[in-house]
């Protein structure tokens, strides 16, 4: 008997009918009370290990498990799902796949009912699950019904039920907005700290990640190749040029300055200690005449008045028969070449306005033009010429035996010849490089390909604007980059980019403009620097702003750095200027 | 058609009150007679009965007109069909085709018994068609499991009844999605295409379907697993459920309303 919560000894394992070993001898062990994260790319055998540690691996999935996993005392291999039930709980992406009954009651009695528990025990544990969750009054609601952090928070409760002491969390904040990746990460610290309970949880969060974990185990490939706490991990410079994954924004900056030869005082992977940091880094570094920033960069620029591809005017719509007002009053105009980002809420819009730029809702009234047409009077497949749609879930769509006839679907609908189709199809091919995947079976691609094979597929119809719902959503640190310079690079090629994302820092580092939606209304409407420029105005829909830019609004003033930065390279330069002047002084 | 066919439609009716044992014996009978009966006439009562039923549990008469728009193409085709093929003494409307050509030669008589038999074709359908979704969406879909097993079913059995009802609307919406997104790939098949064409089109919608209902099931599977579900040979229920007597009353005034029809019909 060990006194650890989870023990991994020389752990390997592969799926039936495979012989690749998709982990590779893990041997490691997280004490009772542990938070552990796991970060890796996707692939990596991320949700792999979180079967094993539950048991599933190889109790009711087969395959081969080499070595040995200790769970709360018990081995996985000899002991029984009810068993291991009770020790350990886990909480999955998908809020839907893992919700299966009717109402949150019923939805938290499921695992107790299953292990034979007596009622009046079962219904106490209702009572204090959804207590700590803070579900208490929402009994009898659909889980269905309830919103993204809600969902994940009433998983965590299901799992709560079963009274275990180590809580697995896979990619448990990937599917949710903003203010539902606070719930759930509020509510697993905790769960940590209150009441003890040992959690690993995979994830790309790292700023989060540096707040809470008390030790990071990074995968690649199924083996482990660094693990310490978040600081070893996150000033590890060679890890991150080596593996794609994600350190908080400040240690990207003070990696940065370390490699430049000026290292903070301490490897900063928390605002305060980059705020600090910075601060004794410039301390003896007199500022510059403060200088008022050259306004809006990148902003959005005066626009002729004549080149608008999409014009909404006035809309509103509303759900019927539910007779919900999802749209207010929303007036916006894209020129053409513009890059925007819409952000907010789930539930504030976002998706109703896209879905009305696409006529796949004709507005309730107000009007929508697009490319010069009015979409209550064109066809789907007419407007789809001249705007493109990348789908979230790229699954969704995917059907065709090889990438090259998924492709070409699109144009062959419009009926155009073969040679036609045949171009299209090579350069939507090159454009999202995936040349050398033509003949594969999509479904079996990987899940950044497959984002890749929808943007093709979207862009072999040639449209002059591309419209992207949450195209990051379950993506990796690499997928999300890779979407994200197509997307820049369609840009580029003069067309007009309108994405919806929750991801603020890519919203930062690639949008030029941003709507911000709340309640079914247009909060702001700006250049991106102007928009995280008003942080409050942003709280109010819920959305933090970018770590780097918090950290610059976290700064005196007299620093004169940049007040709402984009991307951590503008920091980083402007520090470095600085640096380089006065030390030539 | 209506989104939320098969999801609980919350409601204090009596019909909502009764035990979900009642309401599965209900359905058998009623499943009973409707096969069982031939008679334009009862078959007409069983459909009044269940469309009364329908709206004493205030479900959303919509529904019942949806069923009726998606089942019209179907209707047309058996008019036409049983007007023109079903054996028949009353013509209503003349041969098309003179008796004297042989072979083809009567063809295209109308006969009243072909209508009828359409008609009656189309009541039992209707019946039909309405029976699930009145249990289904008056009852809570883990009472119903509750249901079948105290009527013996074991647990594992019904609950996967009861999930692929689960399943339904989940799997509608997600029909909805890909259809739009295909619709987006300039496919207009699913709005004026043909018949042909809309079946040709069915990879399309399927594949995607079919694909994305494993991959559910899969993490389904995980989820369930990580809680327990099968490890124990019985589970327990924090619901109960009990027959009262207006369960009694409904069960008894069903049997004695399929019997009464069972015996009209066996001596009309």
């Amino acid at each position: 008997m060990t006194n650890n919560a989870i023990e991994l000894k020389q752990v390997s394992y592969r799926y039936a009918r495979t012989d690749k070993y998709v982990i590779n001898n893990l041997d490691f062990s997280v004490k009772p009370g542990e938070f552990v994260a796991v970060m890796g790319e996707n692939g990596a055998g991320k949700s792999t290990l979180c079967q094993i540690i539950i048991g599933i691996i190889p109790n009711s999935l087969g395959g081969r498990l080499k070595g040995d996993v200790i769970v709360g005392g018990l081995n996985t291999k000899e002991a029984s799902i009810a068993e291991l039930a009770t020790r350990v709980g886990i909480v999955l992406d998908d809020p839907e796949t893992q919700l299966f009954t009717t109402s949150v009651r019923s939805e938290v009695a499921f695992g107790p009912e299953n292990l034979n528990s007596p009622v009046e025990e079962i219904k106490e544990r209702i009572r204090w699950v959804l207590d700590v969750v803070r579900l208490t009054g929402y009994e009898d609601r659909l889980p269905t019904a309830l919103s993204g952090g809600q969902k994940q928070r009433l998983a965590i409760a299901a799992a709560l039920a079963m009274r275990p002491s180590i809580l697995v969390l896979d990619e448990a904040t990937s599917q949710v907005d903003p203010l539902g990746v606070v719930e759930v990460l509020t509510l697993v610290k905790e769960l940590n700290q209150k009441y003890g309970m040992t959690i690993v949880m995979t994830t790309d969060q790292s700023e989060e990640v540096a707040k809470l974990a008390d030790r990071v185990l990074v995968l690649d490939k199924g083996s482990l190749v660094a693990e310490g706490t978040p600081r070893q991990i996150f000033s590890d410079t060679a890890l991150f040029s080596r593996l794609m994954i994600r350190a908080p924004q400040v240690s990207q900056l003070g990696m940065k300055l370390s490699q430049a030869g000026h290292p903070l005082k301490s490897f900063p992977v928390s605002l305060e200690e980059g705020c600090q940091g910075i601060i004794e880094l410039l301390a003896d570094k007199p500022a510059s005449p403060p200088k008022r920033e050259p306004e809006a960069v990148t902003g959005v620029e005066a626009k002729p008045q004549n080149d608008v591809i999409i014009s909404v005017k006035d809309l509103d719509y509303v759900y019927q028969p539910q007779d919900v007002k999802a749209v207010k009053n929303v007036t916006f105009d894209v020129h053409k070449g513009e890059f925007v980002a819409i952000i907010g809420q789930n539930g504030s819009g976002k998706t109703t306005v896209l879905k009305n730029l696409l006529g796949l809702l004709k507005p309730t009234s107000g009007s929508v033009m697009v490319a010069g047409m009015d979409t209550k009077t064109t066809a789907v497949a007419e407007l789809a010429q001249h705007v493109g749609f990348v789908l979230q879930n790229p699954d969704q769509q995917l059907f065709a035996e090889t990438v090259e006839d998924e492709i070409s679907f699109g144009p062959r609908n419009l009926g155009l010849d073969e040679a036609t189709v045949k171009d299209r199809l090579e350069q939507a091919l090159k454009l999202v490089g995936l040349e050398a995947q033509r003949k594969e079976f999509p479904p079996a691609l990987s899940k950044g390909e497959r984002a890749k094979v929808v943007i093709a597929s979207a862009l072999a119809l040639n449209p002059e604007v591309i419209v992207l719902d949450e195209p990051t959503t379950g993506q990796d640190y690499k997928g999300c980059h890779q979407i994200m310079q197509i997307a820049r690079s369609l840009h580029e090629e003069g067309r007009t980019i309108v994405f919806v994302t929750h991801h603020m820092a890519l919203v930062a580092e690639y949008a030029r403009r941003v709507i911000v939606m709340c309640e079914g209304e247009i909060l702001i409407d700006d250049s991106t620097e102007r928009v995280f420029a008003r942080p409050e105005l942003v709280r109010r829909a819920h959305i933090i702003p970018p770590q780097i830019t918090e950290l610059c609004q976290m700064l005196p003033e007299e620093l004169s750095l940049p007040r709402t930065p984009l991307s951590v390279s503008q920091v980083y330069e402007t520090i470095l200027a600085r640096l380089g002047k006065n030390g030539n002084q | 058609m209506s989104k939320s066919l098969v999801v609980y439609f919350p409601g204090q009716t009596f019909f909502h009150k009764l035990d979900p044992r009642t309401k599965i014996v209900f359905m058998v009978l009623v499943s009973t007679v409707i096969f069982a009966v031939q008679n334009l006439y009862l078959s007409g009562i069983i459909l009044v009965v269940m469309v009364a039923l329908w709206l004493l549990a205030r479900l959303p008469a919509s529904i019942v007109y949806g069923f009726l728009k998606a089942l019209l193409p179907v209707f047309i085709f058996l008019f036409i069909v049983q007007a023109l093929l079903y054996p028949g003494v009353t013509p209503i409307i003349k041969p098309l085709i003179p008796k004297f050509i042989p072979l083809i030669g009567g063809m295209g008589q109308v006969n009243l018994e072909g209508i009828l038999f359409a008609v009656l074709l189309m009541f039992r359908l209707l019946a039909m068609v309405i029976l699930l979704p009145l249990v289904s969406m008056t009852t809570p879909v883990h009472i119903l499991a509750l249901g079948m097993v105290r009527m013996g079913l074991p647990y594992r059995l019904s609950y996967t009844i009861t999930a692929a009802l689960n399943m339904v609307p989940i799997l509608q919406s997600e029909i909805g999605v890909i259809v739009d997104a295909q619709k987006l790939r300039a496919m207009s098949t699913f709005e004026k295409g043909s018949i042909w064409s809309k079946l040709k089109s069915y990879p399309v919608l399927v594949t995607p379907l079919v694909i994305g209902a494993m991959r559910r099931a899969q993490s389904m599977a995980v989820a369930m697993d990580a809680r327990a579900f099968g490890a124990m040979k019985t589970r327990t229920y924090i619901e109960d459920i009990k027959l009262s007597p207006m369960d009694w009353f409904f069960m008894i005034a069903s049997t004695l309303g399929t019997i009464a029809i069972l015996v009209a019909a066996a001596i009309i």
